[in-house]
Order: structure tokens, then sequence, then C-alpha cells
């Protein structure tokens, strides 16, 4: 019952939020939402699953809970949650996120607070879901219910052009979501199974896969043509070049605290659901066929995105386009289809959740004090703001994947893994080339640095821009801290991930 | 002896908890933090100290303290394991190496309170904070037992020098400088660890010593000629060793990628005698020797390690020529000098090149913190016609500085000579067999003429003849803080040859070649990490200049120290005197040419500005334009083109908001009824 209750503390804590007095509301949200933060932390150490929760082979699925929902026809629709080694990271990265976003949102939000934190409390309540959820249908909703909180928060409580990006960012992750649903739908349809249970779904798929035609595809080219499709929804998601436009604007428009959520846990529900779906669910002869193609996207989108970040003179775009950089790494992680490869990109789901949000973060601090975010006004903060300076510059550096923070294991990790992977031709020659973001990422962000920090101080504001008040500083002390430790010990989560990663790629599949 | 290895972790761990105490109580602490800093340093140095002599007893410590992160390599089919640790080696090698930086730290912490303390300098804590990290990055890299955690560590010293040289943000150019050199040695750093990657996955182990090093597994893969990833394995080996040279080419500051340090002197003086002596450049050149077993499998690698060397000694040496502010002159001659120790280790000279990089690190220490006292004595002048009469003025501080600017230009009995004369002898010998090698030698001889030259024409602008400005005629006070590590580095500069007197030993056939019989493990060591190792696995044939070995070592000696001395003399002859003409009017368009640094900056500027960025901005409008146009233009046709659809597009996101929650609740309710919730 342990997830029920992190989803039923959530949902019921958005409710009270939404008609709480505003004044009190951000404080409220706090002390809630670290009930989420608490329980997610205790579950952590109390974890005793095994394996890959879609595999059933031996390994234990923590946390599990499963009910009977809804019968369609011969289908049945299960309430069915629960954890393994890859789920867990991303669930507690969920809820220590989300407390500190609602702190990071006391002093920039002014305005119809209640309805703000509810909100947050909402997204948090369904990303759990997401992350928990073993079932397809219980999966697609909340998958689905994260975009309303997200599009409110970007639509109400946006910048100049937030309708636009709002809009952007709920048709275009929705109409992926539907190619998906559909191709999911339709695969389902094909096989021996009357449940959505996931790992019912995987086992049918593993050991027999389609059985039925469907359009006048079966067997392989059915199970192909699905996992593109499905692929192509999730890469609107992650973002994966040439689906990622909607990201910048969003970022742009969204304020802080849905920033630091958007690129810090939403984007991983892309390569969350691509690891559940495409690299675990289809065997390997579907996925080798588009391994090399899917590994040049994953290197284009690391130097594309990144020379993108380069030309930038908004602070914020900057950051948010080193996301569809960093992104790509996790897809050259998930396809070289290795240890390490896998369980690096599912490091850096977590690794970059933490640094995103902690750079967005900081971004917000000093727009909260300079009002401006363009790289071109800013000069010389760091004499004005030594801890949010400081701060970003730390931030920065973990981006670059600076060794004992997480960025490096995480990148390393993916790196090694890609470089001598069996599975992907040309993997040396794919990885070198998209190691070269790790130069391009430190230029512009170091170009940045440059810009806004230091040099002497020129902002000509009508008012003295002083230090950021503590409860701005601390939660980014709190994600420094994460990252470090994460940096020095990544075993802390790294073992987790491995031991249900490796049930993946031991299960090869054969029809 | 051996039980002093359990507090080998402390060597590095004190410096890092200076840096927390510094960093977090500094503002509290009386002299800002250095007090930490000093105490820590030589906690660090009194166990160097104590390593080394265990090292001497004949120990050797190697051990793994923590696991990192461990896996399998390599596609599921031929898992294998692998494991990620941090592990300490204490060899006579990185035993050297300790001391050599722990000292050079020690003292650069000393001369702190005069340099940084005294002028009244702001943000000493963040100054003695980033010097603890500093210091702990070096050490722990040093002693790192393989190379993963080198690199790690190796990146952190990256990320010290560019907060160091950064260190006064407000003006413009310090932020620059540290980019650049940021930036600069992170393109090496890419080659560096993209060659770890490709050697862990290759061979399944990043340990440099023991019986399953990378080495060991190469040279067993060599023997079982196996195919690596599509390449015999000489061949891949000299890939990956590459590679790895990359990171040793931006941080040692060879060509092509020296430019970032003559721009790092915008750091404190300080900073740049720790960046120069024993850090942040030493790190390349000693990762090199480190791995030098690997390299010594592949005499391409080698022989690019001794052209790379033998050119950048030169190509920086003449450009050192006509620098006009005296911190610039000594930053060329460090790419010129670590120029010196690649060639003498790509000839296969390991301990000449080990040699030079600890005399090196004694005399560029001292020319540094001698310019740092110069800078006090001329009131933050660095430019050198401005200088001159300081000799009188300040008996300390030039006599200090001429022993290190003797040993700079190679001039007998001065450490320099004994060092560079066995580099430039190794490859002599290595020449005459192979007349390949000459060319690269050549390189190296010429560069002891402007050697010389330049490192005179630097004494005598700054010390001798009449003083050129008030601030000249009327020097600022340094006291004991600045005198004392001065005197003991002009001491070392003076003494240091001694630990490897070769021509001597070799002409009167004595055993005082301490340093090499200290490398070669007749003390202590491990077996493959000696010099015969080695050079048994080079099997370098070498000849000698009229089948003689004695004559060989008399005809080089003599060469390269007539050399610097005519180089010496000329700058002497034109500089000398009470007001010194600038001459270099006379080189034309050569002097233009070397000003410039051969507009290799220009270059790597348009690289990034000419190049990259329009690239970038480039791709940034075909992103807004074409990318997105497509989306926003598939988005205007379907959605809001129809008619129907046009009415609910109120544009009020609440009402959105409305429909959106409507839609969901709506939705949960026949999903609800469906499954029989309400029954």
């Amino acid at each position: 019952m342990m997830i029920e209750l992190l989803i039923g503390v959530a949902l019921l804590g958005a409710l009270v939020t939404f008609v709480a007095p505003n004044r009190i509301a951000g404080k409220l949200a706090f002390a809630i939402s670290l009930v989420p933060a608490a329980l997610s932390v205790y579950m952590f150490t109390a974890f005793d699953g095994s394996g890959n929760a879609l595999l059933a082979d031996g390994g234990v699925i923590a946390f599990e809970s499963s009910t009977e929902w809804i019968r369609l026809g011969e289908y049945t629709i299960s309430w069915f949650v629960g954890l393994d080694g890859i789920s867990l990271p991303l669930v507690v990265l969920t809820t220590v996120l989300i407390t500190l976003a609602i702190v990071s949102s006391w002093t920039p939000i002014d305005d119809r607070e209640s309805q703000f934190y509810g909100l947050l409390l909402f997204i948090e309540a369904n990303l759990i879901g997401v992350f928990t959820a073993l079932d397809f249908f219980l999966w697609f909703i909340f998958w689905e219910a994260v975009l309303i909180p997200m599009y409110l928060l970007i639509g109400i409580w946006g910048g100049p052009r937030r309708k636009y990006a709002a809009i952007k960012f709920f048709v275009y992750t929705n109409v992926a979501s539907l190619v998906m649903f559909g191709a999911f739908v339709t695969l389902v349809f094909s096989l021996d199974v009357t449940t959505f249970a996931l790992p019912a779904i995987t086992t049918a798929m593993l050991e027999t896969g389609p059985q039925a035609e469907i359009f006048g595809l079966g067997g392989t080219s059915l199970a192909s043509a699905v996992f593109l499709a499905m692929f192509l929804g999730f890469a609107v998601k992650v973002p994966i070049v040439p689906f990622h436009t909607w990201l910048p604007d969003a970022h742009v428009e969204a304020p802080t605290p849905a920033s630091v959520l958007l690129a810090g846990v939403l984007l991983k529900m892309g390569t969350y659901a691509l690891l559940r779906f495409n690299f675990t669910m289809f065997p390997e002869e579907v996925i080798s066929a588009f391994a090399v193609p899917i590994a040049a996207i994953a290197a284009i989108s690391v130097i594309y995105g990144a020379l993108l970040a380069l030309a930038q003179t908004d602070l914020k775009r900057v950051v948010a386009y080193s996301s569809v950089s960093s992104m790509g790494y996790v897809i050259l992680g998930l396809v070289a289809f290795t240890q390490f490869g896998v369980g690096g990109a599912t490091f850096q789901m977590v690794s970059h959740g933490l640094v995103s949000g902690l750079m967005f973060m900081a971004v917000g601090v000093i727009y909260n004090a300079t009002h401006t975010r363009m790289l071109t006004d800013m000069s010389g903060l760091a004499d004005k703001m030594p801890l949010a300076v400081g701060v970003l510059i730390a931030g920065s550096f973990a981006y670059m994947g600076l060794p004992l923070m997480s960025g490096f294991a995480a990148e390393y990790f993916i790196f090694f893994g890609s470089f001598g992977s069996e599975f992907l031709e040309y993997a040396p020659l794919i990885t070198a080339v998209a190691m070269f973001g790790i130069v391009i990422v430190a230029g512009y962000l170091l170009f940045a640095l440059q810009r806004a920090v230091f040099g002497p101080y020129l902002l000509e504001t009508d008012y003295e821009i002083g230090r950021a008040p503590l409860h701005d500083i601390a939660p980014m002390f709190v994600l420094l801290a994460i990252i470090i430790a994460l940096g020095v010990a990544p075993e802390l989560i790294f073992d987790m991930i491995t031991d249900a990663v490796d049930p993946i790629l031991e299960n090869g599949g054969e029809w | 002896m051996e039980g002093i290895f359990t507090y080998a972790p402390a060597i590095a761990l004190l410096p890092l908890a200076a840096f927390v105490v510094a960093l977090c109580f500094g503002n509290a602490m009386p002299k800002k933090g250095a007090i930490a800093g000093i105490f820590a340093t030589a906690g660090s140095l009194g166990l160097s100290l104590l390593m080394l002599a265990a090292v001497a007893s004949g120990e050797v410590h190697h051990e793994t303290y923590y696991q990192w992160a461990a896996g399998e390599t390599a596609g599921h089919s031929a898992a294998q394991g692998i494991e990620f640790t941090f592990g300490i080696l204490i060899d006579p090698l990185s035993a050297l190496m300790l001391v050599i930086v722990s000292l050079i730290a020690l003292l650069v912490h000393v001369f702190s309170l005069g340099y940084m303390n005294a002028e009244g300098e702001t943000g000493l804590p963040r100054y003695y904070a980033e010097l603890g990290l500093f210091t702990f990055s070096m050490l722990a890299f040093v002693y790192a037992d393989n190379l993963l955690m080198a690199f790690m560590f190796f990146e952190l010293v990256g990320l010290c020098s560019y907060l160091l040289i950064g260190f006064w943000f407000r003006t413009e150019s310090a932020p620059s400088a540290a980019k650049k050199a940021f930036l600069v040695t992170r393109f090496g750093d890419y080659f560096f660890l993209v060659g770890v990657v490709a050697i862990g996955a290759t061979f399944g182990t990043l340990a440099f010593a023991g019986d399953n090093s990378f080495v060991a597994q190469a040279e067993a893969a060599l023997d079982g000629g196996e195919t690596l990833f599509g390449f015999d394995a000489r061949t891949w080996i000299t890939i990956t060793g590459l590679l790895v040279l990359g990171g040793v080419i931006g941080k040692s500051a060879q060509f092509p990628l020296q430019t970032w340090l003559p721009d790092a002197m915008e750091g404190p003086t300080t900073v740049s005698a720790l960046i120069h002596a024993a850090t942040m450049v030493a790190a390349g050149v000693y990762l090199v020797a480190r791995m030098f077993g690997y390299y010594a499998l592949s005499p391409t690698a080698l022989g690019i390690i001794a052209f790379v060397g033998g050119f950048t000694a030169l190509f920086a040496a003449s450009m050192a020529v006509v620098k006009d502010d005296i911190k610039q002159v000594l930053a060329y001659s460090t790419i010129s000098q670590y120029g010196y120790m690649m060639l003498g280790l790509g000839v296969g000279g390991y301990v000449a090149g080990v040699f030079h990089l600890m005399n090196h690190a004694f005399f560029k220490a001292l020319l540094f913190l001698g310019a740092g006292a110069v800078i006090i004595l001329m009131h933050h002048e660095q430019n050198m016609w401005k200088m001159g009469g300081l000799k009188e003025k300040a008996p300390v501080t030039y006599y200090t500085f001429l022993a290190g600017a003797l040993a700079l230009a190679g001039i007998i009995p001065f450490s320099g000579f004994w060092s560079k004369d066995e580099v430039l002898y190794d490859a002599l010998i290595l020449g005459l067999e192979n007349q390949l090698y000459l060319a690269a030698y050549a390189m190296g001889l010429i560069a002891v003429f402007f050697t010389g030259f330049y490192t005179f024409r630097m004494v005598v602008l700054t010390f001798h003849g009449e003083p050129r400005s008030e601030a000249a005629e009327d020097p600022h006070d340094i006291g004991w803080s600045v005198k004392a590590p001065l005197i003991v580095l002009g001491l070392l500069s003076l003494t240091a040859g001694i630990a490897n007197l070769a021509p001597v030993g070799k002409l009167l056939d004595m055993d005082i070649m301490f340093l090499e019989m200290w490398l070669d493990g007749h003390y202590g060591g491990l077996e493959e990490l000696t010099y015969g190792a080695y050079s048994d696995t080079l099997a370098h044939e070498t000849g000698a200049i009229a089948g003689s070995e004695q004559t060989t070592l008399l005809v080089g000696a003599a060469l390269s120290l007539g050399l610097a001395l005519s180089g010496a003399g000329l700058a002497w002859t034109l500089y000398s005197g009470s007001d010194p003409a600038q001459h270099t009017q006379r080189l034309g368009s050569v002097r233009e040419l070397l000003r410039s640094n051969y507009y290799q900056d220009e270059f790597q500027v348009w690289l990034a500005e000419g190049l990259t960025l329009p690239v970038a901005r480039t791709a940034d409008r075909f992103d807004q334009s074409v990318i997105d146009g497509v989306v926003d233009g598939v988005s205007s046709v379907s959605l809001f083109g129809s008619g129907w659809i046009k009415r609910i597009q109120t544009g009020i996101v609440t009402n959105y908001a409305a429909l959106i929650v409507g839609g969901f609740v709506g939705l949960l309710v026949v999903l609800g009824v469906y499954g029989g919730w309400f029954v």
C-alpha cells in the first residue's frame, strides 16, 4: 500500500492546497510534500525488490499491489503498481524535486498561489503514477494527466508568449501520445493476452511475438512497425531532434518551478517509457534493425542540441537546449544495449534531473533579482549574489560532467557502455562523435558564465540587487549535495539500476 | 616502515580538509585560511617524505581503497567484469612526485602570505580554498593507481586552474583567460576520455600496475597477435595511446594546444608558480611517465611524443625572445621546457624526462615566485622595460632569481644543465642510430640557444642597468614570507642536479646516478614499472659518435653548454648597459610573427568565433525556421484551419483548463462506471 499512500497523499494534498488561502498555500504545500518525500526515501532504504518489474524471471517487484479494476470485453485492466531498480530512483527524484520546487516558488509566485501549489502536488501524484504503474491503461492515464497541470502552469503563470508555448507543448506531446497509444494497443490486440498488465504483455511479446495479423502485418514486421511508431511517440517527449522545438519555447515561458519539473522529471518520462517499452518488450532482432539509425540520431541530438545552446543569448534557452544534448546521451546509452549503456542511461535520467533542476533554479534566482535573462544585459553578478552565482558555477561544472559529480558518472557509464557495445554497429565511432558534446557544453556554459557572472558589474537597475533569501538558496544546496554524493558514490543507485537492467539484456527473446 | 602507508590517503585528504575549512571558516580565521593551507600542505609534505623513505627502504604501496562502480564490459555475449576503483600506488615515481608537489604547494602557500595577504587582496578565503582543492586534486592524481582515477583528478586540476586563473573575476581579461584555459585543455581531455573509455573497453581494466594492468593486457594482446576493435594490436595500442596523449598535450601546453598557458598569466603569480611547476602543466608529462610502459609498446606513439616535444621546445622558445612582460617570458619558457621533457620521454629517456620534470619544478617555481617578488618590488608593474637596477636594491631576489635563470638556461653546474643535457644526450644517441630522431634532437638543441638568450634578456632587463621607472627607483619592501621560499628553491636549483650526474658518473665510472637507480627500482619498486623494464620493452638501438660513449657525452654536453652560453652572452651584449635598446625592430616582419605567436591564437579564436559560432547560429536559424516552421505549419493546417475547432480557441487559458479538467473527470467517471466503482 506504500505506493497508494504516496499517490494518495499527493492527490489529497493537491485538493487541500487548492482550497487553502493563498497566503499559506506555499508553506502548506511544502509541509504536505515532505510526506511523499520522506515516504519515498523510506521506500528507498527499505527496497527489497530484485530483477526487472516487467520480466518475471525470478525477480521480485517491490511494494507490488494489484487489484482488478475494469473489464473491457475479454480484456482486464487493473490497478497494478510496483517498483524495481529502474523506477525507484526516479520516484525519489520526483518527490525530492517537487519539494524543492515548491520552496523555490516562494519568491517568484505571487498570484493565485493556492492553485499553483495545488497543481504542483497534482503533478507529483501523476508523475509517481507514471513511474510506478505496471498496467498499460493505468500508466497511460497518469501519463496523459501529467500534461494537464503542466499545461496550466505554463499557460497561467508563464511569460509573455505563454499561450503559444503551452498550446504547442500540449498539442505536440498529445499527438505523439496518440501515435504511441494506437501503436501499443494494436500490438496488444495481436498478442495472445487478455490483460493490459505490462509484465504479461512483455512475456507474451518476448516468448511468442504477435500471433495475429493487423493491417496486413504480422510477426517481425508488425513488431517493427509498432516499435517505430512508439519510438516516434516517445521521441517527442524526450525530446529527440527533430522533435524538440516545443521544449525551448515551453522552458522560456514556464515559471522557474515548472521548468525545474519539466527538465527534471517530465523529460525522463520519455526516456523511461523508451526503456520500459521499446528496449524491454521487443526482442533483440527488432531493436537491432533500428540500432544504428537511433544511435546516429542520438549523436546528432547531442551535437546539434549543443550547437543550438551555443547560439543562444537567453540564459534560460541555453539551459533548455542543453537538455536536448543531455537526453541524446540517454538515447545513446539505451541503444548501446549493454549493462553500462542502459544502466548509465538510467543513471543519467536521475543525474540530469538533479543537475538541470539545479541550473533552472539558479537561473530563476538570478532572474528574480535582475529581471533579465539576457546574457547581453548581465555582467559581474558574482559580486552581488555570491551564493547564487557559486551554485550556478557548481551546477555548470556538474553539467559539463566534472568528476565526483553525478553528471560525470552518468556520462562515463554511457560512453563506456556504448564504446564497447557489440550490439551496436560502428559503436566506437558513433560514441566518439557523441562524446565531442563534452567540449561544446563546456564552451557554451563557460561563455555564459563569463558574460553573466564575471567581469565588471554593469547592470543598471533602479533598485539595489541584494543577496537572495535563504529559501531560494537552500534547495540548490540540497541538490548540489545529492549531485556530489552520487558522483562520489554512484553505487548508491547504480547497483539497483543494473540489477533491473540485467534481465533486459539477458532476455533477448527468440520467436 | 610499511606501517606508514596507512597514512597515505591523508596526503591528499589534508589539503581537501584545508579546502573545506578555508571555504567555510576562512573569513573568521587569522590570515584568512592561509594557516589551514600551510598546516595541511606541511603535513602532506611530511607524509610524502616518509613515503619516500619507505620506498627507499624497499617498500611499495599498492592498494585499492574504494570501489566507485562495477559492472560488465562490452556486449552481453562476452560479459567480463570491470571494476572502477580509487586506489593508491606509491612507487619510486609517485613518491618522488608527491614530495615535489607538496613542497611546491607549501612554499606557494607561504609565499602567498606576502604576495596576497600583505597586499590587501579581497576574497582570500576563496583563494586559499581553491589552492587547497588544487593541491588535493594534484596529489590524488599523482598517486592514482588507475587511469580513470587519474582522469578524474586530471579534470579537477583543470577546474581548479579555471577558478584560480579567474581569481580576479572583476576584470574582463581574467575570466576570459580562465575560460580559454579550461576550453583548450578540455579539447585535449576529450581525446583523453575517448582513450580511457577505449582502453577500458578493450582490456577490461584500467590499472597502471599489477598482473592485470592494461599494460600487461596489451603486451599479452601483442604477443597473441590479437585483433582489437578491427585493428591489429600494435595499431590499436598506438591509437589509444595517442588519444590519451591528447589530454597530455592540452594540459602540458604542447603544440598545438599551448595557447592557453600564456593567457593564464592573468591569475595571481603564485598560482602561475603552482600551475607551471607542480600541478596543471606537470600533470600531462607526469601521466606519460606514469603509463610509460604502455607507450613503450608503441614506437610510433613515442616517436610522435618526441617530435611534438622537440618542436614545442623550439617553437615556444622562439616566441619568448620578443616578450616584454616578465611573466610572459616565463610562460613561454614553461611550454618550451615541457617540450624537453616530452622529447626526453619520447626518445625513451624515461629517467631524463622525470629528472627534468623534477628540476624544472624547482627552478620554475623559483622563477615565478621570483617574478612575484619583482612584481611586489615594482608596485605591480610587469613590463620589463620599466624595470632595471633591482640588483642592488633586492639582493635576495636577485641572487635566487639568478640561480633559477642559470638552471633554466642550462648552465653548469645548475640543475637544469644536467637534466637538459641528459634529455639531449638520449635524443642524440637514438638519432645516431635512427637518423629521423636527429631532427628532433636538432630542434631541442637550437632551442637551447634561444633559452639562453631569452633567460638572460629577462635577467638583464629586470635587474641590471639603471632603473627605468619611478617604481624601479623606489621598490616596495618584501618580507620573509617571500624571501624564505625563494632561498629554499634557490638552493634546490643549484643542487638538485646531484640527483643524477649522468655525464660525471659515466665518464668517471662512478655509481652516482641516484635518480636512475631510484627509478630503476634499486632501492625498491615494482618490477614492471622500472626504467629497466621499459628499456627492455623498447629495445632501442643506440649509436655513439666515433663509437665512444665518452666522446658522445662530451660532444653533446659541449654543444648544449656552448649554445646556452652564446645565447646568454648575446643577450648580455645586447641588453646590458644603462639604457638598453629594444633591438627587436631589427627582426622586421619576423618580430610581428613572433609577437603574434605565429597567429596561432588568431587561428583558434577563428575556430571558435569564426567557425563554430556561425555554424551554431546557422543551426539555430535552421531550427527556428525550418524545423519549428514545419511544426507550426502542420498545426495551423490541421488544428486551427478547421472552423469548428476555431470556436473553442477562445485564447483564454482558463477556458482550456476547464475543458481539459472536465474531459479528464468525464473520462474517469466513464471508466469508473464501467469498472463498477459506483455500484
